[in-house]
């Protein structure tokens, strides 16, 4: 290595020289002034190669999804110190990927699609597992299928108790891959006709929502003979759907299924959910209900977005992405967070965006910070409860879509 | 069982092979596939076709896209077929409004949405195909569209434009969307 030095270093010289001969005098002058090294100049030390790990996993540490869209193979999921503004690391996350962390230690779960042949050949649908520290892969498993959707975080769970991964499968039928997480080892598949996305509840249930507006609740314990109910339907989806990225709390089930119109049905999950009598998030802010598809064509406040809310279990406030507009903009950016307590139903505060925001995300410790994003792919780490930004950072990604902060 | 006659017995046969060796999923699995193998979703269109001269709507009440909505540029985003795409224009990547670019491949099956055109304020079904085989089509910016008029969450999946609609094709890899016209709209 240190011939080599030396080589780089004799080829820098010729370089220099070749300059002086060719640019004007100026250059050539502050080269000369450069000059070589004097004798009590301190020498450098030599260093060695290594590889940083990662710190423990705190409620300030954040993952988040870019699926890089335009180059679906090449997504990652990105981990990031938000009291730094520091990117730490990132793992692969691979055409439409989706991940969990589990909460105790961070470890976290990829499932993600790769071609034997870069875009052809076999299909592999694999789940990654990776060490917390080191970010060193763990387990590398085929899965039988997986759904190929624009990354929604329901599309994957892990259960309370962080022992059982849920991976939504689409190929073509719908059913759900149980898989162990310590060993990546696939339990089972449970069919789930007419019904998609994954809602976890307890050490092995989990929830989907149905194309009729009920949910199916699914005890996994046998996975070969899982105990299944329905509910009868609450929301009407023709009328006014709920969104898929209603925010949930894995540990007690809790799940404040959010419509396009602004109606909150709060959830308990589990083998008999129950379902609260809704209330709108605009009459919460003391205006008229947002109406549903019946009447699409009124202009008014509507929750929209991506990961477009966001549930802080301790305070059990809500933070939801809010724009103005008709009905069908479900997907717009938010211009506006509106944070409610879930328990008296009642608007907390309103956080204006500077830059208009699809996700929406909040830390779950005491002083929670809150994530937006922009078409840019910049990052914003901001103070949750004043919304103010405490750091930005730039081009972060392509796309950020969604975020698991550390324990959530 | 001897009152039944052979073909109730060869049928019951096949019928206890096919309980005892297959999965239900894979028979739903396998039935899916065979239902997605037709050229063109069959029931839009069939519903579309029902539809004989429907009634034109007010343009007091059309939607965010709807007012917007232009005739004559179907490489943009505002282009009146597109009130529910999510995805690249294929006619930004060397195919066209229901044309893959060369090497793509054509899923058979969609998702649907409900457009207005503007010239003749008539609402037609559109077919969103995806076009596959080839990674992402990489375009200007304003031929990545995303627009959501009836779409839905992916329980009801065909009005999903979340879903990556290669089904049924060589590989899943997603490269562009087109939006052919089946039907005018009831």
């Amino acid at each position: 290595m240190l011939v080599f030095r030396r080589s780089r270093r004799a080829v820098g010289f010729v370089m220099r020289a070749a300059r002086c001969a060719v640019l004007p005098a100026l250059t050539c002058v502050s080269v000369a002034h450069a000059g070589p090294a004097s004798a009590s100049d301190p020498i450098l030390q030599t260093e060695e190669n290594d590889i940083a790990t990662l710190p423990a996993i705190g409620p300030h540490v954040v993952f988040i999804e870019d699926p890089v869209y335009r180059h679906a193979k090449d997504g990652r999921v990105l981990i990031v110190d938000a009291d730094q503004g520091r990117l730490l690391g990132m793992v692969q996350a691979a055409y439409n990927a989706n991940f969990v962390a589990e909460r105790a230690t961070g470890a976290i779960h990829v499932a993600e699609t790769t071609w034997a042949h870069g875009n052809r050949g076999k299909r592999y649908d694999l789940l990654a597992g990776y060490d917390p520290k080191a970010l060193t892969v763990t387990t590398d498993i085929e899965l039988p299928g997986r759904a190929l959707v624009t990354p929604k975080k329901p599309n994957m769970a892990l259960s309370a108790n962080d022992s059982r991964i849920y991976i939504g499968d689409m190929s073509p039928t719908n059913g759900v891959h149980v898989l162990e997480a310590k060993t990546g080892k696939l339990l089972g598949t449970i069919d789930t006709p007419g019904c998609a996305l994954v809602y976890p509840w307890g050490g092995t249930g989990f929830s989907s929502v149905c194309a009729d507006g009920s949910l199916v609740n699914v005890d996994s314990a046998d996975v070969a003979k899982p105990a299944v109910t329905h509910t009868p339907s609450f929301f009407a989806p023709d009328r006014d759907p709920v969104f898929e990225h209603s925010p949930e709390v894995a540990a007690d089930g809790h799940v404040p299924f959010i419509s396009f119109s602004g109606l909150v049905y709060d959830a308990a999950l589990g083998g008999t959910p129950t379902i609260a009598a809704p209330w709108s998030i605009e009459q919460a802010a003391g205006m008229k209900p947002a109406s549903d598809s019946r009447a699409p064509f009124e202009v008014t406040w509507r929750p929209g977005g991506w990961q477009l809310a966001a549930l802080h279990r301790a305070d059990n406030t809500l933070y939801v992405l809010m724009h103005k507009g008709t009905f069908w903009t479900h997907k717009d950016s938010g211009t506006e967070i509106w944070v409610f307590d879930l328990h008296a139903h009642k608007l907390l505060r309103r956080l204006h965006l500077a830059r208009p925001s699809a996700m929406v995300g909040v830390t779950q410790d005491s002083k929670p910070l809150l994530f937006t994003t922009d078409d840019d792919g910049d990052l914003f780490i901001a103070d949750a409860q004043t919304g103010q930004v405490k750091r930005t950072m730039k081009h972060l990604g392509d796309s950020l879509v969604f975020t698991v902060a550390g324990g959530e | 069982m001897s009152s039944l006659s052979l073909f109730d017995r060869l049928g019951e046969k096949l019928v206890r092979n096919l309980a005892e060796f297959s999965s239900r999923r894979s028979v739903l699995g396998t039935v899916g596939a065979a239902m997605a193998a037709p050229a063109f979703p069959v029931l839009p269109v069939a519903r579309a076709a029902e539809a004989n001269a429907a009634p034109v709507p007010s343009t007091q009440t059309l939607t965010d896209f709807e007012r917007k909505a232009q005739s004559t540029d179907p490489t943009k985003c505002d282009y009146w077929r597109h009130c529910a795409i999510d995805g690249l224009l294929c006619g930004c990547c060397g195919g066209g409004i229901h044309t893959c670019p060369p090497g793509a491949e054509p899923s058979p099956v969609s998702w649907i949405g409900t457009c207005r055109n503007p010239d003749d304020g008539r609402s037609y079904v559109i077919a969103y195909r995806d076009c596959c085989g080839r990674t992402t089509c990489q375009t200007s910016a304003d031929c990545h569209c995303n627009t959501s008029d009836h779409e839905m969450p992916i329980y009801r999946p065909q009005a999903s434009n979340d879903i990556i609609w290669c089904f049924g094709t060589q590989t899943a890899v997603y490269h562009c969307s087109t939006a052919a016209i089946i039907g005018q709209a009831g």
